[in-house]
């Protein structure tokens, strides 16, 4: 099994998923925005400014699945000690990073016309913005400490710390009384409150940003590896 | 038709700054992650150029990353 993850192993696959991914790319996109900007209908409620969700759900989704797919690799890390796992969390950090500002910008942007404010310190905003410091302690982490060894510790620390934010994030909705509306779609159970002539877009955009996710995080491992290879070249 | 898809009853500036800032950002992120990349795969190839024929010879029939990268390297050049 540990094996199978082994960086050379993975690095042929690696081309050829990039190559994959670049070929259907474009075509889920036009394909996403057509609806999330022309065919979905305007919410009765919300009008318009509904379309601002189909970028803002599918970020915030990423930003938290990204920290906790970090954290837990954090996890085993401490306790499989494998390197590997290291390069991983590494690379999904930046793409984490983006997407919880990305959900904070596009949270703005939604909030000014319907909240009739650009910004509140509500419960869900202010995790959020904290799961953003979370994202800048691990990656500058990273990038400061010289030695890598350590530097690899302290930000498995930071991501295992921050992992407790996650399901404050989740859950604050229903904890404490906040301008952020509680959830529409329970991953959990399956269940959906959301009609699916939105839902469609919604999953449309969904994939749009997974494969966005997925080519940066493949370019991002395979410069690792070659960071990683280059390092130790008369080793080889 | 074109009016109303910009408009969008008057929420359109917020629409189309929030897709526009979404696909700057990650337009950004991916011009700054693939320079990365290519610019370790040259300094990658230019060590690997750098070894004696007989150690290059043997490094590239050891690692299949550093045989990838090599090859698809000269392959650009």
């Amino acid at each position: 099994m540990i094996n199978l993850i082994s960086p050379s192993k993975i690095f042929k696959w690696i081309e050829r998923l990039m190559n994959f991914i670049n070929s259907i790319f474009f075509v889920v996109l036009i394909i996403g925005l057509t609806f999330a900007l022309l065919i979905s209908p305007p919410d009765y409620l919300q009008g318009d400014s509904v379309r601002i969700m189909y970028v803002h759900v599918p970020s915030a989704w990423i930003s938290l699945a990204s920290f906790t797919c970090i954290a837990i690799l954090s996890i085993l890390t401490f306790l499989l000690k494998i390197k590997n796992l290291n390069l991983i969390s590494k690379s999904v950090a930046p793409l984490g990073l983006l997407f919880t500002f990305l959900a904070i910008v596009t949270g703005s942007l939604w909030g000014k016309p319907t909240w009739g404010t650009w910004w509140a310190w509500d419960a869900r905003l202010t995790s959020m913005v904290v799961l953003l410091m979370f994202y800048v302690m691990y990656i500058l982490s990273l990038k400061l400490i010289k030695d890598e060894d350590k530097a690899n510790q302290v930000s498995a620390l930071i991501a295992i710390v921050g992992l407790i934010n996650i399901p404050i994030i989740k859950f604050s909705v229903d904890w404490w009384s906040t301008l952020h509306q509680p959830q529409s779609i329970n991953i959990l159970n399956g269940s959906s409150s959301i009609h699916s002539s939105m839902l469609f877009p919604l999953i449309l955009m969904l994939l749009v940003l997974l494969l966005y996710c997925a080519l940066i995080f493949l370019m991002k491992y395979k410069t690792e590896i070659i960071r990683i290879k280059k390092k130790n070249v008369k080793r080889l | 038709m074109i009016e109303k898809l910009i408009y969008m009853n008057g929420y359109g500036l917020f629409v189309w700054l929030s897709f526009a800032i979404s696909f700057f950002a990650c337009a950004l992120v991916y011009y700054k992650t693939y320079k990365t990349l290519k610019k370790y795969e040259k300094a990658f190839a230019k060590d690997l150029h750098k070894l004696s024929e007989s150690q290059r010879k043997k490094v590239l029939e050891k690692s299949k990353v550093a045989n990838q990268v090599f090859a698809s390297y000269n392959k650009s050049i």
